[in-house]
C-alpha cells in the first residue's frame, strides 16, 4: 500500500483552497470550520506548509486581491495550481479507496 | 501593523513576535507579517481569558515545532545546492578535497603522535601525581635520571610531601625449566613501586616491605600474559617456584591483564638491597613517586633537594654535590621527544597553511567564474546573507570531506609511521586516534574552512555585479584587487614551502653528518648477540673462561666467520659508566667524570676494526694477571698530554673505595661506545678476568652477518641447550637504531617539505594558467601586433618567476630567522648551513620554472585571429 502523498495539514489546506482563493487566516478558519474545530492550524504550521506547497508548485501566490469585501492589501492570497489540484484529487481518491476497503471488510458500516 | 497596534490585541503581539526570532532569517523576513496577522486574527476571535491563553500557547508551540524544521529544510536545501555546484566542477572539487586531505591528514597524523606522547593520560590512577625522582650532576642537569639505593632509602624515610617512593631496575631475565628457556623483560623493584602506581594484583599479593628485605626469601610476581603463556592461567601457580637466572623464586602474585611497568616488564622481583652495604654513588636505579594530594612539583623538588643535601652532609665521603629533582613522570619518559614533536607540529602546520592558500586560490578562480551566477541570483532577490551562507556551506562541505579523507589518511599513516620506530616504546604510549584526535581533526577542518572559504566568498560580492551581467563574466574577479589576493597567496605558499624546505635541508644535512661520522670501528659485517648461560654451571673464573673459549672456537669454525670476540656490551647499546682516578692526580668526588668501562676478550679490537695506536693488545694470559687496561686516544691525550700513557696507572670508583690500581698497556683509537649523537665519554678497556665475564658476542663475517644468525644460534645451542641466545642484531642495525629519532624526524620533515613544494608548485601553476586564460585577449593583440611566441612565453614565465622569486626571498629571510629553533636538534650542522641555503633556492627555482613553463606553452599557442574574433 502506497504511503500518503500529503500530510494531513497539507491536505486540509489544499481542500480549503479548492473552492476559492484565500489568504492565510481564511485558510485557518476554513479548516477549523470544516473539521468542526477539531483541527486548528497554528500560524506557524500554516505558513511552513504554505512555503512547502509554494516550493512544490501546488499553490501560487496571487498578484490581485480577489475578495474585495474582505480586502486588505497587505494580505497575501493563495490559489491552488493545476498540480496542486491533481495532487489533492489523487489523495482524495486514495482516501476514498481506503474507506471503501474498510467498508468492504466490515470495519465501517456501509452507507445506506 | 500600524492599524492593529492601536487595537487591544496589539499587546498580545508583544508576547508573540519575539519568538519569531527562532526562525531562520529568510523565513522570518518572508512571513513575519503574515504570521503576526494570522495570530492577531485568531486572537480577536476569542473572548475569554482561557481562550486567549490557549490561542497564545497554540501559536507559540507551533513556532517551537516548526522553527527547527525550517532550519533543517534550509540546511538541507543549502547542502543539496552545494552538492550540485561541487559536482558540476568535479575536477576543482576533487583537487580541493585532495589538497585539504593531505594538509589535514598530515597535521592529524603528527597530532596523534603528540597526543600519544604528551596528552593521553597514563593508565594509572591519578597519573598527574606521579613523578620521577632523580639525582643529577650539577655539571649537567640532563645527564642522569637515576638514583643510588641508600639515598632513595633515606629519602623515603624522611619525605613528608611524597605519599611513597619506589625504585626499580629494568632488564631481561632468563627464565628456565618448565618448558623452554626464554629471556623476558623483567624488573627488580622495591616494594614502593606498586604502592606508588596504586595497582592491585589479579591473584595473590604484591611485593611487600618484608619481601624487599635483604634476608627475605626470593619471591616473584608474574604478568597476566606470562601466567597465560607459561601456566595456562592455572591459579595453582601461587606458591610454585620458578627458575630465574640461577635461583629459584616463589610466585606470590599475578598482575592484571595489560599491566606492565616499566616499559614491557613481565615479571617483578624484589631488589632486596641492604642500604648499609650499597654504595651511595652507584646510580643504577630509577625512582618513581606519588605526590601527596595538593603538593606541587616545585614543592617536591625543593623538599628532595634539601633532604639530599642533608644526606650528603651526613655522608661526607659520598658527597658529590649532586642534586635531587622531581620530574612529572610523562616528561621523564616522553620529554626528550616533545621538542621534536612540537617542531613537527609547527612544520605540518605550515604545510596546512599552504594547503589552505592553495584551495583558497582554487576557489577564487572558481568564484570569478561564478560572478555571473551570483549576480543573477542577487538580481532574483537572494539576500547577501543567503548567498554568503550558501558559499560557506560549499566551503564547509569541502572542508569536512577533506577532513574525513584526511583522518583516513592519518589512520593509514600511523602504522607506517610506527614502522620507522625500531625500539620498544613504553606499552602505554598509544598512537591510535582517540576522541582527542578526532575532535582535533574536526576543529581543524572547520578552521581550514574559515581559512580558505572566507576570502573567496567575500570577493564574490566585491565584484561589480552590473558589469558582470553586461559582460560575459569576463570582468569579475580579474580586477586588480583579486589579482592582488591571488598573487599574494601564491607568494605566501612559496615562502612557506621555502621555510619547510630549508628546515628539511638542515635536518637532512644533520642526519647525513650523523650517519657519516667516524664511529671509530667498521660496523658493516658484524653480528652481535647476547649470550645467557647458567651461571651455576659456569661460574665466573675458569669455568666461565673455558665456556667463552669453547664458544669462540665453535663460532670461529663456522664458514664465513672472520673473527670472534666477547665484550661486556655492544657498542651504542652499553651503559656501564664508572668513575676513575689517575695516579698522582686525585680529584674531589664532585669533579670526577665517568668513562665507558668495557671488559673484552682478546681479539675485540680486531673484530670491530679499532686500530691499536700504541703499546699492545690483550692476550689470553692477561686473564690471570688482569690489572691492566687499554685506554682510548682522547683519554690518553687528556690525562697525560705530553707523555706516553704506557705504564701509567689509574683506578676505578670513588676515592674512598680504594680499588686496586690498573696499569695502561696500550692505546686504541677513539670509538663511539656510549653515545651515538653528541659527545661520548672516553673509554677504558679491561681484559676479561675471574671477576667479570663478558656476555655480548661480536662476530665479524665475510658477508651479510644476518645470514649467519641461524647457523650461529644452532651451533651455540647445540653446544649447550641451556644457553639462551637473544638480542641478535647486526652492528649496522644497532647503529641505525641508535639514530632512529633523527631518521624518524628527518624522514617526516622531508616528506612534509616535499609535499609543501608540490602544493606550492601546483598553486603557482594554477595561478599562471588562470592568468593566461584571462589574458588570451591581450596575448592575441600582442601577437597580432607582431610579438613572437617566444616573447609571449617569456612574458608569462617572467610573471611566474617574479611571484616565485618574491616568495623565495621572503621564505629564505624567515627560514634564516627561525632556523635557530632547530639548533638543538641539529648534529654538527649550523642553522645557517650555506649548502642548505644554496640548494633550497636552486630546487625551488627549478620547480617553479617548470610550474610556470607549462602554462606558457598554451599562451604561445594562442591564435590571434581566434582570440580577437571574440570582439
Amino acid at each position: 500500500m502506497r504511503p500518503f502523498l500529503l500530510s494531513r495539514d497539507t491536505f486540509h489546506i489544499l481542500v480549503a483552497l479548492a473552492d476559492r482563493d484565500r489568504h492565510g487566516y481564511s485558510i485557518m478558519q476554513e479548516v477549523a470550520e470544516r473539521t468542526a474545530g477539531q483541527i486548528r492550524l497554528s500560524p506557524s504550521t500554516l505558513y511552513s506548509s504554505i512555503k512547502r506547497l509554494l516550493e512544490q508548485n501546488f499553490i501560487e501566490e496571487l498578484e490581485e486581491r480577489p475578495d474585495p469585501a474582505h480586502d486588505d492589501e497587505r494580505r497575501r492570497y493563495y490559489r491552488l495550481t493545476k498540480t496542486g489540484r491533481r495532487a489533492a484529487m489523487e489523495e482524495a481518491r486514495h482516501l476514498e479507496k481506503l474507506l471503501s476497503d474498510a467498508r468492504a471488510s466490515g470495519l465501517v458500516r456501509k452507507r445506506a | 501593523m500600524s492599524n492593529s497596534s492601536k487595537s487591544p490585541a496589539a499587546g498580545a503581539l508583544r508576547f508573540y513576535q519575539p519568538f519569531l526570532w527562532l526562525y531562520p532569517a529568510e523565513f522570518r523576513d518572508e512571513y513575519r507579517r503574515e504570521l503576526c496577522l494570522a495570530f492577531l486574527d485568531r486572537w480577536r476571535e476569542e473572548r475569554t481569558l482561557f481562550g486567549l491563553l490557549s490561542v497564545w500557547l497554540h501559536a507559540i508551540s507551533g513556532i517551537f515545532y516548526q522553527a527547527p524544521r525550517e532550519h533543517y529544510y534550509m540546511i538541507l536545501h543549502d547542502l543539496r545546492y552545494a552538492f550540485r555546484i561541487l559536482r558540476k566542477d568535479l575536477s576543482v572539487t576533487a583537487a580541493a578535497i585532495l589538497i585539504l586531505a593531505l594538509g589535514i591528514g598530515s597535521t592529524t597524523l603528527v597530532f596523534s603522535l603528540a597526543n600519544g606522547l604528551l596528552l593521553r593520560p597514563l593508565p594509572y590512577p591519578q597519573p598527574e601525581r606521579l613523578i620521577a625522582v632523580t639525582e643529577t650532576s650539577p655539571k649537567d642537569l640532563n645527564e642522569t635520571t637515576q638514583i643510588a639505593f641508600p639515598n632513595y632509602f633515606d629519602l623515603r624515610a624522611r619525605t613528608r610531601l611524597l605519599e611513597d617512593i619506589g625504585v626499580y631496575e629494568a632488564g631481561q631475565s632468563a627464565l628456565r625449566g618448565e618448558g623452554s628457556a626464554e629471556r623476558i623483560p623483567a624488573a627488580f623493584v622495591s616494594d614502593g613501586v606498586f604502592q606508588v602506581l596504586d595497582v592491585e594484583p589479579l591473584l595473590g599479593r604484591l611485593i611487600s616491605r618484608e619481601d624487599d628485605l635483604p634476608t627475605s626469601p626470593k619471591v616473584v610476581v608474574l604478568s597476566e600474559e606470562l601466567w597465560q603463556r607459561r601456566y595456562g592461567r592455572d591459579p595453582g601457580v601461587l606458591g610454585k617456584s620458578l627458575q630465574i637466572e640461577n635461583s629459584r623464586w616463589t610466585v606470590i602474585g599475578v598482575m592484571p591483564s595489560g599491566f606492565h611497568f616499566p616499559d614491557r616488564a613481565e615479571l617483578w622481583m624484589p631488589l632486596q638491597i641492604d642500604p648499609a652495604k650499597a654504595p651511595r654513588t652507584d646510580y643504577f636505579l630509577r625512582a618513581i613517586a606519588r605526590l601527596k594530594p595538593g603538593v606541587s612539583i616545585e614543592q617536591a623538588t625543593s623538599e628532595l633537594e634539601s633532604l639530599l643535601e642533608q644526606i650528603h652532609r651526613e655522608n661526607p665521603a659520598a658527597n658529590n654535590h649532586w642534586v635531587a629533582r622531581a620530574i612529572p613522570i610523562r616528561k621523564s619518559v616522553a620529554g626528550s621527544y616533545s621538542k621534536a614533536v612540537l617542531t613537527l607540529l609547527v612544520a605540518v602546520g605550515l604545510l596546512l597553511l599552504i594547503a589552505c592558500a592553495n584551495v583558497c586560490n582554487l576557489l577564487l578562480v572558481k568564484a570569478s567564474a561564478r560572478v555571473r551566477e551570483i549576480a543573477v541570483r542577487t538580481a532574483l532577490g537572494a539576500t547577501r546573507r543567503r548567498l554568503l551562507r550558501q558559499l560557506v556551506t560549499e566551503s564547509l562541505l569541502l572542508g569536512l570531506a577533506g577532513g574525513a579523507l584526511g583522518v583516513l589518511l592519518a589512520y593509514a599513516g600511523i602504522p607506517a609511521l610506527l614502522s620507522l620506530v625500531p625500539v620498544d616504546l613504553p606499552f602505554w604510549l598509544k598512537f591510535s586516534p582517540d576522541y582527542r584526535v578526532l575532535g582535533f581533526a574536526l576543529g581543524l577542518s572547520l578552521l581550514t574552512t574559515l581559512g580558505f572559504g572566507v576570502i573567496p566568498a567575500f570577493s564574490s560580492f566585491h565584484a561589480d555585479l552590473t558589469d558582470s551581467l553586461k559582460d560575459g563574466g569576463r570582468g569579475g574577479t580579474s580586477g586588480t584587487r583579486s589579482k592582488f589576493i591571488r598573487h599574494g597567496l601564491v607568494i605566501a605558499e612559496v615562502a612557506l614551502s621555502v621555510i619547510l624546505l630549508a628546515g628539511a635541508g638542515l635536518m637532512i644535512r644533520s642526519f647525513l653528518a650523523l650517519r657519516m661520522q667516524d664511529l671509530g670501528y667498521h660496523p658493516e659485517n658484524v653480528l652481535t648477540m647476547s649470550i645467557d648461560y647458567p651461571e651455576n654451571r659456569y661460574p665466573d673464573g675458569q669455568p666461565a673462561r673455558a665456556l667463552l673459549r669453547r664458544l669462540t672456537e665453535e663460532v670461529s669454525s663456522l664458514p664465513g666467520v672472520v673473527s670472534t670476540s666477547f665484550g661486556s656490551g655492544v657498542p651504542l647499546n652499553d651503559g656501564w659508566g664508572r668513575l676513575f682516578t689517575i695516579e698522582g692526580h686525585p680529584l674531589d668526588l664532585k669533579d670526577m667524570s665517568f668513562i665507558n668501562h668495557i671488559v673484552v676478550t682478546p681479539g675485540y679490537f680486531r673484530a670491530l676494526g679499532i686500530p691499536l695506536l700504541q703499546g699492545r693488545d690483550f692476550v689470553e694470559d692477561d686473564f690471570d694477571a688482569p690489572r691492566i687496561v687499554i685506554v682510548s686516544a682522547s683519554f690518553a691525550k687528556k690525562n697525560w698530554p705530553n707523555e706516553s700513557p704506557i705504564g701509567k696507572r689509574l683506578r676505578f670508583g670513588p676515592p674512598k673505595n680504594n680499588e686496586p690500581w690498573h696499569t695502561v698497556v696500550g692505546v686504541v683509537a677513539d670509538s663511539k661506545h656510549g653515545a651515538y649523537k653528541g659527545e661520548d665519554r672516553a673509554s677504558i678497556y679491561l681484559p676479561y678476568n675471574p671477576e667479570i665475564t663478558p656476555n655480548a658476542l661480536l662476530v665479524r663475517t665475510t658477508g651479510d652477518p644476518l645470514q649467519l644468525q641461524q647457523a650461529l644460534r644452532a651451533r651455540i645451542v647445540g653446544f649447550d641447550s641451556d644457553i639462551i641466545v637473544s638480542r641478535v642484531f647486526s652492528l649496522e642495525q644497532i647503529v641505525t637504531r641508535a639514530g632512529w629519532q633523527d631518521r624518524f624526524f628527518t624522514v617526516l620533515f622531508t616528506a612534509f617539505a616535499a609535499l609543501a613544494l608540490l602544493l606550492a608548485a601546483v598553486g603557482l601553476y594554477a595561478v599562471i594558467s588562470y592568468t593566461v586564460s584571462l589574458s588570451t585577449h591581450e596575448i592575441g593583440i600582442r601577437m597580432a601586433l607582431g610579438a613572437s611566441a617566444s616573447r609571449v612565453r617569456n612574458m608569462i614565465l617572467r610573471q611566474g618567476m617574479t611571484l616565485a622569486g618574491a616568495g623565495l626571498a621572503i621564505g629564505i629571510a624567515i627560514a634564516f630567522t627561525l632556523a635557530r629553533f632547530l639548533q638543538s636538534q641539529l648534529y654538527q650542522t649550523s642553522p645557517t648551513d650555506p649548502l642548505t641555503y644554496i640548494a633550497v633556492p636552486i630546487l625551488l627555482i627549478a620547480v617553479a620554472a617548470l610550474a610556470a613553463f607549462l602554462p606558457t606553452r598554451r599562451a604561445a599557442r594562442v591564435d590571434p585571429v581566434i582570440a580577437l574574433r571574440h570582439e
